[in-house]
């Protein structure tokens, strides 16, 4: 048999090979990872879905592909007749129902789910569709199980793999002029370099590709205001040295990150636009009543950023254990997408590596993001006295669309107060 | 002597091997085609298909010469001569084979005759009358087919003791003949000699005739061959066999009895074993499994890169035409398209009578393999076409997904099903429902018919039979 790229998630229909994990003739188990594929922000393990022996592998590292595309063809083990099939009861009358359903394709809105359609019949049979359609099908690397058959007994016709190649092609269409519209900078002109020294090329990896898209429509398209800040957090670091060998036995690391994600709730809950989006199309102000605080990760490979979700419901302990474990996977790459998505606001704290503030770029359609710099022991004057204080740079980017200057400055002295007021209560284990 | 060059070599010249050989040509490839046989053909033409269905149906003239005798029409008992009814067969196995060698050369195919030897993965050697003969190919088919097994205990030298072989030659129609295996090819050549005046006493060692064949469709089979045999006898196991003067002395085990018994001539029909003994197999990287079948991939290909194999030789079902639909997916395998032998749909036809005929899904198969499915069955006492040919010994059935109504398997017994069952093999290959073929018009009076009404069954409205009982399914449908 061959096995074809799966359907991976939402916004996931293809990505780039980056490690081939297998070798032809080499005998592989079910679920064993054929290769890692690499789309929008994370490497995906691509499992087989049968036991088998690998006769030809059909992609190579470096190549794109896409869902649906043959990945390796495969000689399954046992000489079960494909009659055997493993039939799947309990999905079976929700698929007839689907399997006898119109076709895709009158309107675009119909056309949608066909992304969704999987034919399954109990008897384990493949979808009724001629020789000669099935023949078209494998030579286009048509999955025919995603085909809604227009005929009696949902039988596939000609007609229904075209329209759902037709489908796959409007997809990808649509797709692609929106990032062109939104980049258009980019067809600049080559400069030849070596004209003036020797040079190395490296062909943009997609992760870079997809940072630099995202980073250039931000800045094109959301007008942002930098609020700096200070926060004095000598006491809070006295509070960490205090507590950090309590939690690192339970195995949490206390990083001014976990910290920080702990300090935020409060200003967002206070100002709830910081935690909004702009929804450009609706012409509205979308409030998250959830706060998913995605945190900026330094990989081998560039930016990545997974998201912390529902920081406002986990103590201390907890954020500073998923913080570890997610930053981990990360640099691992082995980040699911789903972790990827679904962040109401961003921390970048790059005071572990130097530097006092920056100014990072707002993570569209979040509408703000805190950049973190190294704290650094400063003279403050007290009551009167000068004293030396570790002082944390602070800096909140914000979308000047939805949030104006004072809102802004309301909100970075709200966080610099959260941050300059944390008390042991904060840092003690909940006695369960 | 210097090796010749061509791209593809297939070994073996049976309705696999030149089948592959002609498309490979078609395909403009160079094509050197190798078989020991003088005439080609392999055993379908030479010792298997065709000259048991020449036998078949010269002696299907006599059983219907004699079921005349109701019609009024009344026939003296006829004068049979043995030596022109082997030649005539010879002949037209002579016209076939000379009609496959000049499609070979009108295609440019050289054909050489004599055993062919695998030298390594690259080299076939040729054992001609010419002497050795060296072949560098490219990829090389191995198509070299299968040959009645013959298990030792039985295997006593004698003339008397034959095999589907011999027992094609016609050498004699004995008087006592012992058919060892109810399989298609004991029941058909049981048939023959049965037909020609041989008594004929037919041992099975199962508990059902046909083995693969619904139960349903064996009934008449069962019942023709209770007629027409002196005997049959299942769950009998033939435990040895010697020479007794002119005759075979059979002992026989059946439930616990032991019998000793005295033949004219025994027909040992047990099956079919594949010939990839003395290839040369083993210079090359291609494996055998455990049941000595050449492993193959679903496009043929051997764990040999450039060996591919196709037919008997690679097991499943031992099948002229399966043979033949391998060589087209092989061939176009080797010049790079994509094809696989994958739900493929291979007919079962047996020629005895009446002809038994399925493919697809299987009543049986469906049952071991918890597949839900309705049957739909349409007897065909109620053709009108089968009460004219005095046949109503036949039934139609459909085995059917019911939350479809696809069909996934036909199975026909009645007379002509062989021909009837292609239709068959249309309906599930196209994925096509019971309502699709309730609603193709088929001519009347004809056994077609039987197909058409039996989808009518499903849905409760056949017109040549009465259902008290329409389930609300069917009757929606029948209302659409």
């Amino acid at each position: 048999m061959d096995v074809k790229l799966p359907r991976l998630g939402e916004g996931a229909d293809s990505g780039v090979v980056v490690n081939i994990l297998v070798s032809e003739g080499e005998p592989i188990q079910k679920d064993q990872t054929i290769l890692e594929l690499e789309n929008e922000k994370a490497v995906a393990p691509i499992p087989s879905p049968v036991s088998g022996t690998i006769q030809k592998i059909h992609v190579k590292e470096g190549d794109e592909i896409t869902v649906g595309q043959v990945l390796i063809s495969l000689a399954e083990e046992a000489a079960v007749p494909r009659v055997s099939g493993q039939a799947k009861p309990e999905a079976a009358p929700e698929s007839v129902e689907k399997a006898l359903a119109p076709p895709p394709g009158e309107t675009k809105e119909e056309a949608a789910p066909a992304g969704e359609y999987r034919y399954e019949a109990k008897s384990g049979f493949p979808p009724p569709a001629s020789p000669s359609i099935r023949k078209l099908a494998g030579d286009l690397g048509v999955d025919l199980t995603r085909v809604r058959g227009s005929e009696r007994g949902g039988r596939v016709t000609l007609a229904d793999v075209r329209a759902y190649i037709q489908w796959l092609q409007q997809i990808a269409f649509e797709k692609k002029p929106a990032v062109a519209r939104e980049a258009p900078a980019r067809a600049a002109e080559s400069i030849d370099f070596s004209k003036w020294g020797p040079v190395n090329k490296k062909r943009l990896s997609p992760l870079r590709r997809t940072v630099s898209e995202r980073t250039a429509q931000a800045w094109a398209t959301v007008p942002h205001v930098f609020q700096f800040d200070e926060a004095d957090i000598t006491a809070l670091m006295e509070l960490r040295k205090k507590f950090a060998p309590l939690y690192e036995k339970k195995g949490g690391r206390l990083t001014l990150t976990a910290l920080a994600l702990k300090a935020a709730v409060a200003p967002l809950k206070k100002f709830p636009i910081f935690n909004a989006s702009l929804d450009e199309a609706a012409q509205e102000i979308v409030y998250k009543e959830y706060y998913h605080i995605g945190v900026a990760v330094d990989t081998e490979s560039g930016l990545i950023v997974p998201v912390i979700r529902d920081v406002d419901k986990k103590s201390l302990l907890e954020l500073s254990k998923e913080l570890a474990e997610m930053a981990e996977r990360t640099r691992q790459r082995k980040v699911s997408l789903e972790a990827l998505q679904g962040g109401t606001l961003t921390i970048s704290n790059l005071g572990g590596i130097g530097g006092a503030h920056f100014t990072p770029i707002v993570y569209k359609p979040q509408s703000a993001v805190i950049g973190l710099g190294q704290g650094e022991l400063k003279p403050v004057v007290r009551d009167g006295k000068m004293e030396a204080r570790l002082m944390l740079p602070v800096t909140v980017s914000y979308d000047h669309r939805l949030i104006d200057g004072a809102d802004g400055a309301r909100f970075v002295r709200e966080l610099v107060g959260a941050l300059e007021s944390f008390k042991e209560e904060d840092f003690k284990l909940e006695g369960k | 002597m210097d090796p010749v060059k061509t791209e593809i070599v297939v070994l073996g010249g049976g309705p696999g091997g030149y089948a592959a050989a002609f498309y490979a040509a078609d395909k403009e490839k160079k094509v050197i085609l190798v078989d020991q046989d003088k005439r080609l053909g392999g055993v379908c033409l030479n010792r298997g298909c065709i000259p048991s269905k020449a036998l078949l149906h010269a002696t299907h003239l006599i059983r219907e010469a004699r079921r005349s005798s109701p019609r009024g029409i009344h026939f003296a008992d006829p004068r049979i001569d043995l030596a022109q009814m082997r030649s005539w067969k010879e002949s037209i196995l002579d016209r076939l084979g000379q009609g496959i060698a000049g499609l070979a050369q009108k295609r440019g195919v050289e054909v050489l005759q004599g055993r062919g030897h695998f030298e390594d993965s690259r080299t076939l050697r040729v054992e001609t009358q010419a002497g050795q003969k060296f072949i560098n190919y490219e990829t090389a088919v191995v198509a070299v087919g299968s040959k009645p097994a013959m298990p030792s205990a039985f295997d006593l030298g004698s003339k008397r003791v034959m095999t589907s072989t011999e027992a094609l030659e016609l050498e004699e129609v004995s008087d006592e003949l012992l058919v060892v295996g109810g399989g298609y090819i004991g029941l058909e050549l049981g048939t023959v000699y049965a037909t020609l005046g041989s008594k004929v006493t037919l041992v099975e060692l199962l508990d059902s005739l046909l083995l693969g064949a619904d139960s349903d469709l064996v009934r008449p089979v069962m019942r023709y061959a209770q007629e027409a045999f002196k005997e049959v006898r299942l769950k009998t196991k033939v435990l040895k066999m010697a020479t007794s003067g002119k005759q075979i002395k059979v002992t026989m085990e059946s439930e616990k009895q032991r019998t000793e018994e005295l033949y004219d001539r025994v027909l040992v029909c047990v099956g079919r074993a594949p010939n990839c003994k003395d290839l040369g197999l083993e210079n090359t990287k291609v494996e055998i499994d455990d049941q000595g079948f050449i492993e193959v991939t679903p496009q043929r290909r051997t764990a040999d890169p450039a060996i591919y194999a196709i037919g008997d030789v690679v097991g499943g079902a031992l099948l002229a035409h399966k043979a033949a639909k391998e060589a087209r997916i092989a061939v176009e395998a080797i010049v790079g398209e994509t094809s696989s032998f994958e739900d493929v749909v291979i007919p079962a036809v047996i020629f005895t009578d009446p002809e038994v005929a399925w493919c697809g899904l299987t009543e049986a198969e469906a049952k071991e393999k918890g597949i839900a499915v309705q049957v739909a069955k349409f007897p065909w006492a109620a053709s009108g076409r089968a009460m004219t040919l005095d046949r109503t010994d036949g039934v139609t059935k459909l085995i059917i997904e019911p939350e479809t109504e696809r069909i996934l398997g036909v199975g026909i017994v009645g007379a002509g099903a062989g021909e009837l069952i292609s239709e068959g093999v249309l309906a599930v290959e196209m994925g096509a429902t019971a309502k699709d073929l309730a609603d193709c018009v088929h001519p009347h009076p004809t056994l077609s018919e039987t197909l058409m009404e039996c989808a009518e069954v499903f849905y409760g409205y056949a017109t040549h039979t009465f259902m008290r009982k329409r389930t609300g399914s069917a009757l929606r449908e029948a209302a659409r």
